[in-house]
């Protein structure tokens, strides 16, 4: 105990006295704390990952608002009405995967919002990449959506600025991959096209992504293309997603079925 | 005890006005001194071997100015010198109050045990001396040049005090 006390007051002295040994061991001590404190704020930012994400999510949803204005606001000298809010059309609500299946016929991912956050039966669903699927169905706090890797999903394609009476399928084939047939031969569509979304759909806004053409095969004796897609979302790894609300989408609903 | 005074007396100032002032090279800087801490009496409390490693150390510390060096060389010396004697038959001489020497220890182990010590002082000190500014080389040829030159002369020492006994 009397040597620990007496090396103590000797290490003091030393460090503290004598210059080189001072340099040293501050030197030493900071290095020491700096990386104290490195490891706290790599603790403390993946402890935070969570609110950091949300956060972000919020930010693309934010984003995601002003990056489709202008066909989707009510114009003031339009109606003429003096508190006219230049409403967007679309909103999107962020939620967080909970399950997610690729590798079935028909695959489907359950999201932690549900109708208490305002999610209904035929909502689009969004990544940060691009279209994901179409909610099915929802309880108060979950709901269930179908992937784009789904039999059952169809989606008109638009590609180079010009939308195709086709379909986008998934056959079950390849993950992350869809076909579309029926593409005549004299379209110009070349591998790495941008395959996104069009005008025809009341789910989601025009242009977002769906994937693109990873390959296109001429087949004899037809006159149309099959095109592979590889989707730009990425369902192995599904995690973060955002349901796309069409504030208008029962009055639109209601005017075509009119027609 | 007057005695005893001169004996330490005149290995610190041997210690502090001549090698200390050793002008031959760069690679010699014996530490002697550290005979007095060898040779304390065998019978000696730790708590007073520690405290006089201590005060010692602090005195060639003042001496050179490197506060604390020397005075945590000392303290090391003094617990390695202790797990050393552990190993050795020496009880009786502890109970007739002898110091450690060659003498009472005989040759093989006071031999084996200074230069164990030794070696680890010169080198301890020039480690923590060199903090800051390591010259690997240099801190070995100085460590092995000055461990050699401090074990010739504490050998003197014993030889002179064992023919002084015979």
């Amino acid at each position: 105990m009397l040597f620990v006390v007496l090396q103590i007051i000797c290490g003091f002295l030393i460090f503290s006295l004598n210059p080189y040994q001072q340099a040293t061991f501050s030197k030493l001590a900071l290095g020491i704390t700096a990386s104290i404190n490195k490891l706290s704020s790599n603790v403390y930012s993946y402890l935070d990952l969570k609110n950091q994400n949300s956060w972000l999510q919020d930010q693309i949803s934010e984003q995601f608002r002003e990056s489709y204005p202008q066909s989707f606001i009510y114009l003031n000298d339009t109606f003429h009405i003096k508190d006219t809010a230049k409403r967007p059309l679309f909103d999107a609500i962020p939620a967080q995967v909970v399950f997610n299946t690729a590798f079935k016929v028909n695959n489907v991912f359950i999201i932690n919002k549900g109708s208490n956050h305002g999610i209904k039966k035929n909502m689009g669903v969004i990544s940060s990449q691009g279209v994901a699927g179409i909610i099915l169905s929802s309880n108060e706090n979950y709901s269930t959506a179908m992937s784009l890797l789904n039999t059952n999903m169809k989606i008109i394609p638009y590609i180079n600025g010009q939308e195709y009476y086709t379909e986008i399928l998934w056959d079950n084939t390849k993950i992350n991959s869809l076909k579309i047939n029926r593409i005549n031969k004299l379209e110009r569509v070349k591998i790495g096209d941008v395959v996104s979304t069009g005008n025809s759909s009341l789910l989601f806004p025009k242009g977002i992504p769906i994937g693109h053409v990873s390959k296109i095969t001429n087949k004899p004796k037809s006159q149309f293309f099959e095109l592979e897609v590889k989707t730009a979302t990425n369902f192995r790894n599904l995690e973060y997603v955002f349901v796309i609300f069409n504030n208008e989408y029962s009055n639109l609903k209601k005017l075509l079925s009119n027609d | 005890m007057i005695r005893l005074l001169t004996y330490w007396t005149l290995v610190i100032g041997f210690q502090v006005l001549v090698l200390n002032h050793l002008d031959i090279s760069s690679y010699i800087y014996p530490q002697v001194f550290v005979v007095l801490l060898l040779t304390l009496p065998l019978h000696l409390k730790k708590t007073y071997q520690f405290l006089i490693g201590f005060g010692l150390g602090l005195i060639m510390d003042l001496f050179i100015y490197s506060p604390g060096i020397h005075m945590s060389a000392c303290l090391w010396f003094i617990a390695i010198r202790m797990i050393i004697l552990e190993r050795q038959d020496l009880k009786e001489h502890a109970n007739n109050k002898s110091a450690y020497s060659i003498k009472t220890a005989g040759f093989s182990p006071f031999y084996y045990t200074t230069l164990i010590l030794i070696l680890f002082y010169h080198f301890y000190v020039l480690w923590i001396d060199g903090i800051g500014n390591m010259q690997v080389e240099h801190m070995i040829l100085t460590g092995f040049s000055s461990s050699l030159l401090s074990l010739t002369i504490i050998g003197v020492f014993q030889a002179l005090s064992l023919n002084r006994f015979e």
